[in-house]
């Protein structure tokens, strides 16, 4: 579910960075308030404790030949509380970003929202309101898989939202939408009975474990609501701006020209030459006329040869230079260790 | 273990291992917002970005095997959804490179170019964390204003990542020693429902052990680095060329 930088606009992602960066933050500083230095190595211990939980791999059913593992923020979520949780899975997501490439940089943003924020708040508000205030043994696998399931599904359906937003896959919304969901229901359910398992497991062996959850319940101060709202009605609208169409709107579509329908005669027509004298200038001068780029094929594709066989003799060149700096000293073959 | 790796490389010394982490970040970010803001059609632009992070990778004596070794590894999600491009445009455009003219379907062209795009900015990324010790990227991303908790965090993460991914090594090859035949999914769910149990509880145990022998140390919960971040001249000098490269690449775009 890690989106890559190319599949997403620069609004799309620097919005969706600020946006989660913000609420980051806002976390952080809300755990600051109940955080114990004692609860800090365990949060660091529980970060690690993900990556090595999503070494132990199972066999799914219904897909012969695939494995999955757990992905851990409603679990984290259940044993730190939704605030902590979200903290050490956005540390895992960052982690993974930086050191294994998994998600692009500009990216994190995304990533950050549909797989560490958004899952560990609603899986966490689901579990405790099925678990209810009489936790039973039923309630808290029901609880448990219900969290998992809903939790991925939201984060799914950010995927192709967020992608649908930024324009740059042809793939129409409705079917990524329906891929995403279908998977992740099978991944969700099979991450919520695996969560469970664990749950039971812990519930015989470590019950003080689940037990002792520091909620830590900050509240939000109307100050905070309202820029929340701002912020995320920003984002949308950026979002939404640049999902519009390029067929003329309603006025444009009024006076534009009509190739299919000869007969048409434009309902306004200005013919005043300053009008017409300032449409060409604009036309000359703006960068991005209506929205493309202008373009000249048989000189842009020179231009284009010119760039690339530019760009291979500048790579030639500079492994050169590093040849010859580094020649006295072997380069560190990292493939070969481990 | 790819972090292993990933350390050792960031351990040499180099032009670029020398600049400051906050400089590198800054940098990548920005490289990697002029790249995938390139247009969405467009192949020649996205490889003239290459140049940079070849030359970060070369001077910052990274190996190139094992750059694609993790671009392939990293690389099946974008593939796919890159390739998923063929099926909703089959329209012929027409493409000149120079002498050469010729047409390919436009849903060709857009893959092609989310590929050549993300194996840039992959690369780039790659040669920010090949080049920068992990501490290093701490330290500038506390001084970047990054939530000291959070901070924190990432190096507590970094620091038992070994640890446990041991301790789950272990447990994985006890599975494997025991386990001659496929036990239906409920029993595996089952059984790696209770390794992670085990995990989970030890790591529990290894938690507490940590906080009380840090706190025998004297930990107060800040940490502190024995060396000064310093923006310095290869800095100015890494920065400038940088702006410059975007810049010319940013003219190059628009003539294309």
């Amino acid at each position: 579910m890690h989106m890559a930088n190319e599949l997403l606009s620069v609004p799309i992602a620097t919005g969706t960075l600020a946006l989660a960066g913000g609420g980051l933050v806002f976390i952080c500083r809300q755990a600051q308030r109940f955080i114990t230095p004692s609860r800090l190595a365990m949060m660091g211990v529980m970060g690690a404790f993900v990556f090595a939980a999503q070494m132990v791999n199972f066999p799914l059913p219904l897909l012969p030949g695939t494995s999955g593992h757990l992905v851990g923020a409603v679990l984290l979520s259940i044993i730190l509380g939704p605030w902590l949780g979200s903290i050490v899975m956005a540390s895992v997501v960052v982690l993974q970003c930086l050191i294994f490439q998994d998600g692009g940089l500009l990216a994190l943003g995304c990533n950050l929202i549909n797989m560490a924020l958004v899952p560990c708040f609603a899986g966490y508000g689901i579990y405790r309101w099925i678990l209810g205030d009489h936790p039973t043994r039923v309630r808290m696998y029901v609880a448990g898989v219900t969290a998992c399931v809903v939790a991925l599904e939201i984060g799914a359906i950010l995927v192709p939202i967020q992608a649908a937003m930024s324009g740059v896959l042809l793939v129409p919304f409705h079917t990524f939408l329906g891929t995403m969901v279908g998977v992740h229901l099978i991944i969700g359910f099979i991450e919520g009975l695996v969560t469970t398992a664990v749950l039971a497991y812990l519930r015989q062996v470590r019950p003080d474990v689940i037990a002792d959850c520091p909620t830590g319940q900050p509240r939000w101060s109307m100050a905070m609501v309202y820029v929340s709202l701002l912020v995320l009605t920003l984002a949308i609208g950026t979002g939404l701006a640049l999902l519009a169409s390029e067929k003329p709107d309603g006025l444009e579509w009024s006076y534009a020209d009509r190739p299919d329908q000869p007969e048409f005669e434009p309902i306004i027509v200005n013919e005043n030459p300053t009008i017409a004298s300032v449409d060409a200038l604009h036309a000359r001068m703006a960068p991005l006329p209506d929205y493309t780029i202008r373009s000249d094929s048989a000189a842009a594709g020179w231009t284009s040869f010119a760039a690339v066989i530019g760009s291979g003799l500048t790579m030639a060149l500079i492994w050169l230079v590093g040849w010859a700096i580094r020649r006295k000293e072997p380069v560190i073959d990292a493939s070969c260790t481990g | 273990m790819h972090h292993a790796q990933v350390d050792q490389l960031a351990g040499q010394r180099s032009p670029i291992h020398s600049l400051d982490a906050r400089t590198k970040l800054i940098g990548t970010l920005l490289f990697t917002g002029f790249v995938i803001s390139a247009a969405p059609n467009h192949i020649a632009v996205p490889i003239c970005y290459a140049v940079w992070p070849f030359a970060i990778l070369v001077l910052g004596r990274v190996s190139f095997r094992f750059v694609f070794r993790q671009l392939l590894l990293v690389s099946p999600f974008v593939l796919v959804l890159a390739a998923s491009n063929l099926f909703y445009d089959r329209q012929a455009v027409p493409v000149v490179f120079g002498p050469i003219r010729f047409e390919v379907w436009g849903g060709l062209l857009r893959g092609l170019s989310i590929v050549i795009k993300f194996m840039v900015t992959m690369s780039m990324l790659i040669g920010l964390t090949a080049t920068t010790r992990f501490n290093d990227l701490l330290a500038g991303l506390g001084a970047l204003r990054v939530p000291r908790l959070f901070v924190m965090q990432l190096g507590f993460l970094y620091r038992y990542l070994f640890l446990l991914v041991n301790r789950a090594d272990h447990i994985l090859q006890a599975r494997k020693a025991r386990k001659l035949r496929h036990l239906g999914v409920k029993k595996e769910i089952q059984v790696a429902g209770n390794m992670i149990g085990a995990l989970l509880g030890s790591s529990i145990d290894t938690a507490h052990q940590v906080t009380l022998s840090m706190q025998a140390r004297g930990f107060d919960g800040r940490l502190h680095r024995m060396h000064r971040m310093q923006f310095g001249w290869a800095d100015a000098v890494y920065s400038g060329c940088l702006v410059v490269f975007l810049a010319v690449l940013m003219g190059l775009q628009r003539a294309i």
